[in-house]
């Protein structure tokens, strides 16, 4: 609940400190700009709970792109239908990992390296890292620019997206078994779940949401081009670690992930708002980027200090009534 | 035999790709690029004994990139302040102690994980550069490229130095204490705790070493040539992390040997160079580079095949 | 417990937008918003200086920013969110081309004026560009200066600085035109990248230079690689015997031009582009420059000729040994 506070803080900051954070329009910018991100960061915690991590997901969002613009160009195939396909190749993507992880037992730090650089390469391959696509109808741009009912059009599929995942995560046993997996995964084994499989799963869906965060990026800029999504894995993991999803797996919330991405995206709108006060001799505004990535990162060291230290009191409280927890590790065997 | 089996491995491959080139493409051998692209490769061999020890200790540091480049801009502002050669070196291993222990302090004693911890300190001194710099590419004053050497005798020195690095770094982790507690950390802290050593200062200790090797590298990057650039450090965390993993060092800590980081480093250093020489389109360079990872791993994973989950 | 802090979360979503609260601001000023296409670049640096003096001049407010990386999505981030913030003029180099003019008709439809400058958009997503120098024009400097010094015969290479960026595909694209159709001797071997770091320039070009051991010329469209492929033509003691030309800060050639490894460093004044910029996108504010117009004042530059919906800023420099100690960029 820590993030609530940071977020309700930040409004409070922001609205009074700079220029119209609050009004609509903006509030409307924030989540617009971030719908790629937060999809991402959604895809990742699955992943994270069971005690991996997807570094390719940025990568497979730039040939997912590519695949598409590839497809509604050059052969002129529906773009909803090739949204979809675009899906599916993330789905792929998503499977070549899952299989090298949980059927050759690879540690997922380093077979996700591998593809980060595999599927941008390919990206680049295809387009000879030159050539993009933007002929793309009216009515698919509007997915990106449009809204719906007072919200952006795309982040009505981000609701759809998370309240999915949510079930899935907290309302299924299927999903449940992420975070046993997470916790002990030979301890999940013998409790008779099914854990290649399941791993698998979360895998494959992170893959099938980047190639959606993909579709969604080329309706909101109107190109795609073979650089799409990069360096966004970073920006999911964090989100995601900042919401409280242990790092190691077993243990956050989908809720969590999303105040973590909110209070993110919040801070990095926010800082540009502020164009009347100065540090070092420039308005907060003109150095904003910069800020946003140096509070980002004190952001998580503080949040993550409180968790440990809570924690800790925790631990101290209930010795004498069971085991001492053991140091955390990520084991995936 | 089957012990440095991973080595062997890779130094097959690494010996195959030298035998391609030797035949198809012999210009790769003449003296002068052969040196020039061993050179500068060596900054990264330096951060990859780094990140090896690191990893071996059974953390993990992304922050690697961002403490190059922040060691290299401190050292040739200290350079263009008109200190001495000497003072420069350790200006740049100085800044990097004290990244370093910044790192080790959240990891070891706060008990944060590592990753998170370095992801947050990569941003940081990013972004702490950008704000001071601009992305202005610094000149360094006479005296400082080459060590104020002749080329050859710069380049001999960058060489040395490194492969002393990695000597130095392979007998101690065989022959000292520090060494083989970094290994007992790394496959078990429970156990290594019980056996009297304290995992925190061993996880401390390779922090702060990783930040003197990443000051380290830095000097021998700027060394160079007469320019340093803000980014220069941009990707080395993914290059030398690799590096390491290519050369067989578990990413789940306790297993590997330096000798297979270096020959990890020179096979995916040489595999860009190659490329050049075959001819072939540039738009291939990272998928090339992303099945070399896949495949040695895959190597790995099929050779110790077992207990399938 | 879990559920209701999943709920309050939606909750949070579907309030904020509906939740307004405009604050009044000084109004009669000019906002003027300028985008570069990535900060902490010297070359936008250079620009953003001659911004902020025209800006002073005319008494503008003046907001600078663009993306720290390159990420594609965050140029038509920061446009939208100017957008909501309500300037008056946007003063946009461009990235992407056909991505960041989605962002600039929207910022037109507001009612925003937008002039393009360095890199243009497409002609229906702002008024005017101030263009330094064709893509076109850079091109054809670029390959008729390395044709000068070779005798128009010989390999040469490229390095650029990612294979993805849109502007610099544009000018390799009339590199080869001008090639194809009038140097027939000439030879491209090859076409490397550089990720815009001084380092990897330096090895790529080491690279080439054993690959292709009569190479005569290295042709550089981003500035990081000029004194990246002098350093390595130096080391490998081919100073003169292999030509090093391309886009660049004088400042940062300034050593291998006097040491005659670089030849012919090309580019505009850079600060007089972003001070042109400002002063375009101002006059178009107040109606000095419309369609159709021939000439606007230029401030401290002058009456500037208008080209249909073009600005031209004028010749580019190409910095020689004997003036390069005159720019200070």
């Amino acid at each position: 609940m820590v993030l609530l506070l940071v977020i309700v803080l930040e409004v409070i900051l922001f609205n009074s400190l700079g220029r119209r954070f609050l009004s609509g329009g903006n509030i409307s910018n924030v989540f617009r700009h971030s719908v790629e991100i937060g999809l991402l960061a959604l895809a990742m915690t699955p992943v994270i709970l069971t005690g991996g991590i997807d570094l390719s997901v940025g990568s497979m969002m730039g040939l997912s792109a590519v695949l598409f613009g590839m497809m509604v160009n050059s052969f002129g195939v529906d773009p909803w239908l090739a949204g979809l396909a675009a899906i599916g190749f993330g789905a792929l993507g998503g499977g070549l990992n899952a299989l090298l992880i949980t059927r050759l037992n690879l540690p997922p730090l380093i077979v996700t390296l591998g593809t980060f650089s595999l599927f941008r390469g390919l990206a680049e391959a295809l387009t000879k890292g030159a050539e993009s696509y933007s002929a793309f109808p009216k009515s698919f741009l509007a997915l990106g620019n449009s809204d719906v009912a007072g919200l952006p059009a795309q982040i009505w599929v981000f609701l759809m997206v998370a309240a999915g995942i949510w079930l899935l995560v907290h309302r299924t046993t299927f999903g449940r078994s992420f975070r046993a997996i997470g916790y002990s995964a030979e301890g999940a084994c013998y409790a008779g779940i099914p854990v290649a499989r399941n791993t698998s799963l979360a895998y494959i869906i992170a893959g099938a949401v980047a190639g959606l965060a993909a579709v969604i990026l080329v309706a909101r800029l109107g190109e795609a081009r073979a650089n799409a999504g990069i360096g966004y894995e970073l920006l999911a993991v964090t989100a995601v670690v900042l919401g409280g999803v242990s790092i190691f797996g077993g243990s956050g919330t989908v809720s969590g992930t999303l105040l973590g991405w909110v209070s993110l995206a919040m801070l990095n709108n926010g800082l540009t708002r502020i164009s009347d006060y100065r540090i070092m001799d420039q308005t907060v505004a003109s150095v904003a980027r910069e800020l946003s990535g140096l509070l980002t990162g004190l952001l998580l060291l503080a949040a993550l200090a409180i968790g440990a230290w809570t924690k800790n009191l925790a631990t101290r409280r209930a010795r004498g009534q069971s085991h001492p927890e053991n140091p955390p590790r990520s084991s995936p065997p | 035999m089957s012990r440095f089996s991973r080595e062997l491995t890779v130094a097959g491959a690494l010996g195959l790709l030298l035998l391609i080139l030797a035949v198809f493409a012999p210009n790769f051998y003449h003296l002068q690029p052969f040196i020039s692209r061993l050179t500068s490769q060596m900054p990264a061999l330096v951060a990859a004994v780094g990140i090896a020890l690191v990893i071996i200790s059974r953390q993990i540091d992304i922050s690697i990139g961002a403490q190059l480049s922040m060691c290299a801009i401190i050292a040739s502002v200290a350079a263009g302040s008109g200190l001495p050669l000497g003072a420069v070196i350790l200006t740049s291993m100085g800044a990097g102690v004290l990244m370093g222990a910044l790192n080790g302090v959240l990891v070891a004693w706060v008990g944060l994980p590592s990753i998170v911890v370095t992801l947050a300190t990569m941003v940081a001194w990013q972004e702490t550069l950008r704000l001071w710099q601009q992305g202005r590419m610094l000149a360094l004053p006479e005296g400082i490229q080459w060590f104020g050497l002749s080329q050859a005798a710069g380049q001999t020195a960058v060489i040395s130095v490194s492969l002393t690095i990695v000597i130095a770094a392979a007998w101690a982790m065989k022959n000292l204490a520090l060494g083989r507690f970094i290994y007992a950390v790394g496959s078990d802290a429970e156990a290594a705790r019980l056996a009297g050593i304290d995992p925190r200062r061993t996880t401390f200790g390779v922090f702060v070493l990783m930040g003197v090797l990443a000051g380290l590298a830095a000097v021998l990057n700027l060394v160079q040539s007469p320019q340093v650039q803000p980014n220069c450090g941009d990707g080395l965390e993914l290059k030398a992390i690799a590096a390491a993993v290519v050369g067989g060092v578990a990413i789940n800590g306790g297993r590997g040997t330096l000798w297979g980081v270096l020959l990890g480093l020179l096979l995916l250093a040489n595999v860009n160079p190659a490329l050049t020489h075959f001819h072939l389109p540039p738009y291939w360079e990272k998928a090339i580079q992303g099945l070399v990872i896949l495949l040695a791993v895959l190597a790995d994973g099929l050779g110790r095949r077992k207990r399938p989950r | 417990m879990k559920r209701k802090s999943f709920i309050t979360t939606l909750a949070l979503f579907a309030t904020l937008p509906f939740v307004s609260c405009s604050k009044s601001e000084s109004k009669g000023k000019l906002t003027i918003a300028l985008l570069l296409k990535s900060k902490g670049n010297q070359y936008f640096v250079t620009c953003e200086k001659g911004a902020r003096i025209a800006a002073a001049q005319i008494n503008a407010e003046l907001k600078v920013d663009g993306p720290i990386n390159s990420d594609p999505a965050k140029q038509n981030e920061i446009v939208e969110n100017w957008i909501t913030d309500g300037v008056d003029v946007i003063v946009a180099a461009c990235e992407n081309k056909d991505s960041i003019s989605t962002a600039l008709r929207k910022a037109r439809a507001a009612g925003i004026k937008v002039v393009t400058y360095d890199a243009d958009a497409q002609p229906d997503a702002r008024s005017f560009f101030v263009n330094q120098a064709t893509a076109q024009g850079i091109g054809e400097q670029l390959i008729d200066t390395a044709a000068t010094l070779t005798g128009s015969e010989g390999e040469f290479a490229i390095i650029t600085g990612t294979l993805t960026s849109a502007n610099l595909n544009e000018w390799i694209k009339h590199i080869k035109a001008r090639h194809a159709a009038k140097y027939p001797n000439m030879k491209l071997v090859d076409i490397k990248p550089c990720d815009d770091q001084k380092d990897k320039a330096q090895q790529e070009t080491t690279n080439l230079l054993s690959t292709y051991p009569d190479l005569k010329v290295i042709v550089s469209v981003t500035s990081p690689g000029v004194p990246g492929a002098a350093e390595a033509v130096k080391q490998a003691g081919k100073t003169g015997k292999v030509k090093v030309v391309g886009l660049g800060l004088p400042s940062e050639n300034n050593a291998y031009v006097k040491e005659g490894v670089t030849q012919g460093v090309i580019l505009w004044n850079v600060e007089n582009l972003g001070y042109l910029a400002i002063m375009a996108g101002a006059a178009v504010a107040k109606g000095d420059l419309v369609a159709g117009a021939t000439e606007f004042d230029g401030g401290k530059l002058g009456t500037m000729e208008v080209t249909g919906d073009q600005i031209i800023l004028g010749k580019p420099v190409v910095f020689t040994r004997e003036n390069i100690d005159q720019f200070k960029f």
